[in-house]
């Protein structure tokens, strides 16, 4: 049994080093035929830059080409696949074959057949493994006997998705976008209508809950699983969400890192630990379930609350430095002298009460209420760039 | 060119085989989003009907449902039909296994949208693709000179736009308690109302109108489909007649659907 890869998302060349420095194994970004297209995309330069700064921590880049293209992308797609392979991507996710024989013949790309072919089944993942991918991520409907089974009977690397938003619909089944907002979700123009209201009707007759009908799910988590995933020999776990913020990426990256590091370093005696089911519940803002891993996707996996993820304010700021017992920190929300905080970093996280605060002209203040202000934080532990402070979630002493 | 029609029941298929070439007929716990299923014992009465007939197998196949997979589809192979419209990529790997004789019909719904992945499935010995609703008439065109399979296409009917292995509208009918009268549904926004479907697969949800291109000129395809979702026997065999006998006079009104809508997918410059 080999340790399954952490993979996270990364929007842009920021997130990529804080998902990686946060410890996962692996990210995955999106070029330009991805089903993102609307996010701040890799261009192929940024993609050569992310490569050379993953590989200089023997870290991995997958680059998606998973859209299903129409006629006009045929004739770009090879060149476009060309200049993935000279900036030594570690693979491509792909869901149209077409992508998958084009790759074949002109370029010596990986190929990872992406979740939009949902794939749910031994048989079809034969198919694949014949054809030349390396990997295959399962369609977010299997459940963990599928995966057992899909993984006992054909010698292909198995990721799954372990934690974010999910949709409503197959992937690849919902055109909800092109008909409703005729932007193509299949070409990365979803527009999520699966999150919009809708009155249901019966016979043209109103058929009303407290609240309106939705297809909205409540996300997915599998950090209970993760001994389960482990054992089930699945070779990478999936973090969704190459649009989240960085607080988001290093929060759940690293929250992931810890569950899977203490399985498998001791299984024997490892706990399921509350706490970070805690923390991920709150960095979130949304209930999240096993969805159809243990099977459940009845009336409780569903919200039916409308759009209510409310921010919590949690994310205070980003530290840009730190020198002579001060942190410099670029504030994301409101604090104030006094506050007990959590301070975070890729290995490390502690708590403070904070008793200094200077601005950026060395005046102690009390308060931080402007977004983006630039402050120093007395704090006699040293941190580096990139470590982060949000709200503490417990008392300082538990 | 020919017709096909998506059936319901014999009885329409009866009273409709002389307008059409041909049926498709949804097959009971392999296919979704139609009103109607068959067994696998049911398509011997259909194919005395002189018809070619075509079984929908088309729904995503779970692992747990391989196994009767199997025995379905070799049972389908010796019944002399003319094809399988398949969605998972299972079916084709069973083709091979099995040595079914029987043409498989590519119709991954929405995936379907251009000749070289249509070819690739070809050259995998996949004979016929079932095109996507939500592509151009130019994008059709010129798949069709570039294409090595036949093709068939939508002509007339709701179209699916999504399809869930979630029962979404029973799960919101057992959340608040309500009372289901098991009448036909539909979920209403901004002045329109789209036609939802909860059964025993999952949920579909149909377009809110009934696509009807019969004022186009779609010769050079090879199967035009006519579907009979949502809409009563008498008036589906009207639109047949109509069309076989080139009468340009319909009780549903021409809508184009994506012929000359090109969606976007990109909303803001960034590369």
């Amino acid at each position: 049994m080999t340790k399954p890869e952490l993979l996270a998302p990364a929007g842009d060349l920021e997130r990529l080093k804080i998902a990686l420095l946060y410890g996962a194994d692996a990210v995955y970004i999106g070029g330009t035929f991805n089903l993102r297209a609307n996010a701040d995309n890799f261009t192929v330069s940024e993609i050569s830059k992310a490569v050379k700064f993953a590989h200089s921590l023997n870290k991995k880049v997958y680059v998606t080409v998973n859209i299903a293209m129409h006629n006009k992308e045929l004739n770009k797609i090879i060149d476009y696949l060309k200049e993935l392979d000279e900036t030594s991507v570690d693979a491509i996710i792909v869901s149209d074959p077409a992508i998958i024989k084009l790759a074949k013949e002109h370029t010596n790309l990986v190929i990872h057949l992406s979740t939009q072919a949902s794939t749910l089944n031994k048989e079809a993942a034969l198919f694949w493994k014949n054809e030349g991918v390396s990997r295959i991520v399962l369609g977010r409907e299997c459940h963990m006997e599928d995966i057992k089974d899909i993984k006992d009977n054909v010698d292909i690397e198995l990721e799954v998705f372990i934690h974010g938003a999910m949709c409503a619909s197959y992937s690849g089944r919902c055109v909800l976008s092109n008909f409703l907002t005729s932007r193509d979700s299949n070409r990365g123009g979803c527009s999520q209508i699966c999150r919009w209201d809708f009155d249901l009707k019966e016979n043209g007759e109103e058929l009303k809950g407290e609240k309106p009908f939705t297809f909205c799910t409540k996300d997915l988590s599998l950090m209970k699983y993760i001994p389960e995933l482990v054992n089930l020999g699945v070779d990478s776990l999936k973090i969704e969400g190459r649009m989240r913020s960085a607080y988001y990426i290093a929060t759940i990256v690293s929250v992931y890192r810890k569950v899977i590091d203490e399985y498998w370093n001791n299984p024997k005696e490892y706990e399921y630990n509350l706490k970070y089911e805690q923390v991920l519940r709150r960095c979130a803002n949304r209930d999240s379930v096993p969805q159809f891993f243990n099977g459940s996707f009845g009336k409780d996996v569903q919200y039916y609350n409308g759009r209510m993820e409310v921010t919590n304010q949690d994310f205070l700021g980003t530290v840009l430095d730190y020198s002579e017992g001060l942190m410099k920190v670029q504030q994301r929300n409101y604090f104030k002298k006094g506050d007990l905080i959590t301070v975070f970093g890729p290995n490390d996280e502690f708590d403070m009460v904070i008793k200094e605060i200077y601005d950026e002209n060395m005046d102690e203040i009390d308060i931080v209420r402007h977004p983006k202000q630039i402050v120093y934080i007395k704090s006699d532990r040293e941190v580096a760039p990139n470590y982060m402070i949000k709200k503490a979630l417990y008392p300082i002493d538990k | 060119m020919k017709t096909v029609a998506i059936i319901k029941n014999y009885n329409q298929a009866n009273e409709i085989k002389d307008l059409v070439d041909a049926f498709i007929l949804p097959i009971k716990d392999y296919s979704i989003n139609f009103e109607n299923y068959f067994t696998l014992d049911e398509v011997d009465k259909f194919q005395k009907l002189g018809k070619e007939v075509f079984l929908a197998f088309n729904k995503n196949i779970h692992n747990s449902e391989i196994s009767d997979l199997k025995e379905k589809l070799m049972t389908a192979d010796k019944l002399n039909i003319k094809g399988i419209i398949y969605y998972d990529v299972s079916l084709v790997k069973l083709k091979e296994d099995l040595g079914l004789k029987t043409d498989l019909v590519w119709s991954q719904e929405h995936m379907v949208t251009n000749y070289g992945t249509i070819n690739y499935w070809h050259d995998k010995g996949v004979k016929y693709a079932y095109l996507s609703s939500e592509i151009t008439k130019e994008e059709i065109n010129e798949i069709k000179e570039n294409s090595k399979a036949k093709l068939f296409m939508n002509v007339f009917g709701y179209l699916p736009m999504f399809t869930s292995r979630r029962h979404l509208v029973n799960n919101y009918i057992e959340y608040f308690n309500l009372e289901d009268s098991g009448k036909n549904k539909t979920i209403y926004k901004e002045g329109k109302y789209y036609p939802i479907n909860d059964g025993s697969h999952g949920t579909t949800v149909y377009s809110d109108y009934i696509l009807n291109i019969l004022d186009e000129d779609f010769s050079n395809i090879d199967y035009l489909v006519f579907n009979s979702l949502l809409i009563d026997d008498e008036s589906f065999k009207e639109v047949l007649y109509n069309f076989k006998n080139n009468i340009m006079e319909y009780k549903f009104p021409f809508n184009h659907g994506f012929l000359y809508n090109e969606t976007v997918y990109r909303v803001k410059k960034n590369d």
